[in-house]
């Protein structure tokens, strides 16, 4: 394994779990503090490696220009009822959310 | 009714033959799964029986789906408590793909939550086990469709690969698993992973069977703007074709692996060399690179793509993840966060190119490369927990094949000392799943696999 | 002598009208529908669905590039940019990062020029309907495919925002690529402000070290009153020597006043990266080309040619082009005019002034055929059947009663006749030619 220990603070998980949209509790908060700096030290081996003027790679199909042509028929249409059938809070075709300021 | 053990291939045969009807074969495979799978866990899900029969290259063939292919007005979890009661109103290509060719969903099967680990211990609905010992993990993330190929609770079964998921749980379970290149089988309606690294793909236990179902589920799909539009290959026929191959070995594939794997893989190395192919040696890249590679970008699709699960118009809301889905999503934000990306993910792309290029390189010298598919057999179940960054580390031999995007098959090459199953791993080039398939097809007509999957199901006789 | 100095950037959204949505097939014509049927797995953003690029929606992206001046990046991707809301389906939004599909344009107006930073595609959100005590979402405007324009922070009043603006809802009218309605919501504007107290008169001053963004905007009078009360906001603040907070500010038309809705601390981290579905998008110069060929003849083009090959006045000119249709509708009628030769050359030097005049002045409805203009036009321009009894009758009243101007006439001052010409009209009650009216006066003044 690296040698270097990354260090992550209480803020800076409290920070990621905002980030993410995900509520943690203080057991949590100790727990990835560790973990995460774990799999980051891991990964710090890629600095091995020259990568000076190395492309990325996003993609590997080699594929460009893929679309679909503007009017085609679709075939994946939804009713509303089908839209919302799998939410647990809806109204007349809507679904419905704690009131947003 | 001798059922037991015949691969698709040969039921098809069997009910074209009429020595029973498609009905009975579904009833043969439902009433294993009603008597086995409080012992493996393997399926989540059951489908309805249908009355009607099958037409096409699977017709009446029941098969497994790994819970992470929609199967519209069959519930579709992921194994997660997010979608516990989600009924996708779709289904995917896959899916369409399989009822098209005739082929009977018997049911969904379990896996790794968000196909997040190498065990099926993630799951938000229990772990699956290893029908060779089911105080074993049965791998992961497809551990449900292995355990239940392994049990032979059903003929075929569809996984999906990130990295391993496939290959790991298929050599754990000592059977068949093959991961197509990407691109190769359509990802529309599979709860996304790694979207650029994610590819379904079949359990089996035959080579042939294998071929057989990359034939009805892969090409192209004008709903994934990733699928490619390379012809389908006649993989059933070109991999019966007498071959001699190059056969390229690194060493870097070679390392840190058990002895009991090493040596069952050095004596199929032998087998292959007794059969006229040529042994190559080759140098790759260290796969803990792509351990590297596969980690980061991973982990930033992942929390990219879990970001939809907000309960709203579907499932339960954020407070509903569990312990690893957690960790990597918060994970994937830092590493996309502002001021860390270009060391992290821009890094982990460039390395990415470096691998590619060294497996192209490789690819003009030899026909496939094989490996161990694991350093070691199937662990006990416990174990994973424990180390949370232990999945990566067990994948090791598959990211390589992962992050570029090149196929592997895992093929059973015997059983180790604690009679669990070895497995073997065939790398291919881009697109030719049809020589890693032939080489298998090879080797399984040489050997039978030394029995591994005869074993795996004798012992669930009833 | 030092002045305040407004620092304004926009940032305009544009709906575009293309059939389908931007990455699936549903339709895009959302306006008004009920809520939720014009959703399938993609743009409801249910696992496992893809998103495919809609090829029109990029081709009008990049038109509506090159309509402002921008470069065409020959390589581009589509990112995905991360925040939550109810109405972001999937969490991100598939937009472009760091290559958009065009960038580095410019639009003069006048005798200024207002640089483009960049013209980028992405997807448009589902809709939220507020409620008492709980919020309503509809995703049939989710994914429809909007082009975001980012101009330079070159305007420094907002008597110019409002021309830039108006004169690009021109342009993209031209495209025919978005109704540019700002009631319906297909264009949206948000000005981002910042202001120089004491501005030495340099011309390229340093930018403030600060900007305040005003969203939620759908006219473009209330954008110049927004900017009008952000200005004296934040020199208010300022002359206290304070910096005014980085923030952006929603707008309430009602009481005409701007109010803070999300301060820079919980400005967002987007964490952006290219979007691993969609393969990127690579033009050769010959497929660009290709696009460019529906680019049609812009106003500021067309205002151009018609001073130069018509004649119009300036702003003739300017009005008669500032809707594509009528500036079409304007040269077919010149044309049509071709057919009814022989007429006299200057006559038809005068012609297209004639026929701006009777479009500006609504004094032909240009909802008839040309022909029907022309033949309308002709008979406004034809001379007018005079009644020759009564105009002699005039004339001498006329003569007779003006003695001054018949003298001044006959002394040589020639106005006088336009004097005389005019009373003997509003004698007639108009009903005269004015030719024949000038002819005959000279006939008996000079006896
Ligand atoms: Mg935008
Ligand atoms: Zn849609």
């Amino acid at each position: 394994m690296s040698s270097t220990h990354t260090k992550l603070s209480k803020s800076d998980i409290l920070h990621l779990a905002k980030l993410a949209n995900l509520s943690i509790s203080d057991a949590e908060i100790s727990k990835y503090e560790s973990q995460l700096a774990e799999t980051i030290d891991y990964v710090e081996n890629m600095k091995e490696l020259d990568t000076k003027g190395v492309a990325v790679t996003s993609q590997t199909t080699d594929l460009t220009n893929i679309f679909f042509d503007d009017g085609l028929v679709n075939n994946r249409a939804l009713t509303s009822e089908e839209a919302v059938a799998n939410s647990k809070t809806k109204q007349n075709g809507y679904f419905k959310v704690k009131k947003i300021m | 009714m001798d059922i037991l053990g015949k691969s698709a291939v040969e039921l098809l045969e069997s009910l074209k033959k009429k020595e029973f009807s498609e009905k009975e074969l579904f009833a043969y495979f439902h009433k294993r799964i009603e008597r086995y799978n409080s012992k493996f866990n393997a399926f989540l899900t059951l489908a309805e029986s249908t009355d009607e029969n099958h037409e096409g290259p699977l017709g009446g063939i029941p098969f497994a789906m790994k819970d992470n292919f929609c199967t519209k007005g069959v519930r579709t979890t992921a194994s997660s408590k997010v979608l516990e009661h989600f009924i996708p109103p779709y289904d995917s290509t896959v899916t369409i793909r399989m009822n098209q060719s005739g082929a009977v969903l018997q049911g969904k099967t379990n896996m790794d939550a968000w196909a997040h680990g190498s065990s099926t211990e993630t799951s938000d609905f229990g772990p699956s086990k290893n029908p060779w010992n089911t105080d074993r993990a049965p791998g992961g993330s497809s551990g449900g469709s292995a355990a239940a190929i392994s049990a032979y609770l059903s003929p075929i079964a569809i996984g999906s690969e990130t990295a391993g998921s496939i290959r790991q749980p298929a050599a754990w379970c000592g059977v068949v698993g093959l991961k197509p290149t990407y691109g190769r089988v359509p990802r529309y309606g599979v709860v996304a992973m790694g979207s650029s690294l994610d590819c379904p793909g079949p359990m089996t236990i035959t080579a042939e069977d294998a071929a057989l179902v990359l034939e009805v589920i892969a090409g192209n799909d004008s709903y994934d703007a990733t699928s490619s539009p390379v012809p389908v290959g006649s993989y059933r026929k070109e991999m019966k074709k007498k071959r001699k191959m190059t056969i390229g070995i690194a060493d870097e594939y070679m390392e840190n692996i058990s002895d009991d794997v090493k040596k069952r893989v050095d004596e199929a190395i032998e087998i292959f060399k007794k059969q006229g192919h040529t042994i190559k040696k080759v140098k790759l890249i260290s796969p803990k690179y792509a351990i590297s590679v596969y980690t980061i970008i991973q982990r930033a699709e992942v929390s990219s793509n879990l970001a939809r699960y907000d309960g709203i118009r579907y499932g339960n809301d954020r407070t509903h993840f569990g312990q690893e889905a957690k960790r990597r999503i918060m994970l994937g934000a830092y590493t996309l966060s502002y001021g860390y990306y270009d060391a992290f993910y821009k890094k982990a792309q460039q390395v990415r190119t470096l691998i590619i290029e060294d497996f192209k390189r490789v690819f003009n010298e030899v026909d496939v490369i094989v490996s161990p598919t694991t350093p070691v057999t199937a662990l006990k179940l416990g174990e994973f927990e424990k180390y949370p960054f232990f999945g990566e580390v067990m994948d090791i031999l598959n990211e390589g094949a992962a992050v570029s995007g090149i196929p592997a098959i895992n093929i059973p090459c015997g059983l180790d000392s604690q009679k669990l199953p070895v497995g073997l791993q065939i790398m291919g080039n881009y697109f030719d799943e049809s020589t890693i398939l032939n080489l298998a097809y090879q080797f399984e007509k040489e050997t039978n696999y030394f029995d591994v999957i005869k074993k795996g199901f004798e012992r669930y006789k009833e | 002598m030092k002045q305040q100095y407004p620092v304004i950037g926009l940032e305009i959204h544009v709906e575009l009208k293309t059939d389908s949505k931007m990455f699936c097939q549903c339709s895009a014509d959302y306006f008004g529908k009920k809520p939720n049927t014009h959703v399938c797995p993609v743009c409801l953003g249910m696992p496992g669905a893809l998103p495919v690029p809609n090829r029109q929606a990029i081709e009008w992206a990049i038109l509506i590039g090159k309509a402002l001046g921008c470069t065409i990046n020959k390589i581009s991707k589509f990112d995905r940019k991360h925040y939550f809301y109810p109405d972001l389906p999937k969490g991100y939004q598939i937009s472009q990062y760091d290559e958009p599909f065009c960038v580095n344009g410019a639009v003069a107006i006048k005798e200024k020029t207002f640089r483009i930073h960049r013209v980028h595609l992405e997807e448009d959100t589902g809709k939220l309907i507020h409620g008492e005590n709980k919020t309503l979402v509809d995703f049939n405007r989710s994914s429809v495919p909007l082009v975001e324009i980012v101009t330079e922070p070159d305007f420094h009043n907002s008597d110019d925002v409002r021309a830039f603006l108006e004169e690009l809802q021109v342009i993209i009218r031209y495209l025919n690529v978005s109704d540019a309605d700002m009631e319906k919501g297909s264009m949206r504007l948000e000005p981002n402000i910042s202001l120089i107290l004491n501005h030495d008169g340099s011309p390229d001053p340093e930018l403030p070290k600060y900007k305040v963004e005003v969203k939620n905007i759908n006219s473009f009078r209330y954008v110049k009153d927004a900017i009008e009360y952000e200005l004296k906001r934040q020199a208010e603040i300022l002359e206290t020597g304070e910096l005014p907070p980085q923030e952006t500010r929603g707008y309430n038309e009602t009481k005409g006043i701007t109010y803070s809705q999300r301060s820079k601390e919980d400005a967002h981290d987007y964490r952006y990266f290219p979007e691993p579905d969609i393969p990127p998008i690579v033009f050769t110069e010959k497929q660009l080309e290709q696009i460019f060929e529906s680019l049609p003849e812009l106003p500021g083009e067309k205002i151009i040619r018609y001073k130069t090959q018509y004649k119009l006045r300036p702003q003739d000119a300017f009005i008669i082009t500032r809707n594509r249709t009528t500036a079409d509708y304007f040269e077919h009628v010149v044309h049509e005019f071709e057919k009814h030769r022989p007429v006299s050359n200057h006559e038809v030097e005068d012609i297209p002034q004639k026929v701006a005049n009777y479009i500006i002045n609504k004094k032909i409805p240009v909802d008839v055929s040309a022909e029907e203009f022309v033949r309308q036009a002709l008979e406004l321009m034809a001379p007018k059947q005079t009644d020759t009894k009564l105009l002699d009758e005039m004339i001498a009243k006329v003569v007779g009663a003006n003695p001054k101007a018949v003298e001044d006439y006959n002394k040589g001052k020639q106005n006088s006749i336009m004097f005389l010409m005019g009373q003997v009209m509003k004698e007639m009650k108009g009903k005269a030619d004015a030719q024949t009216v000038k002819n005959e006066l000279i006939k008996i003044l000079s006896k």
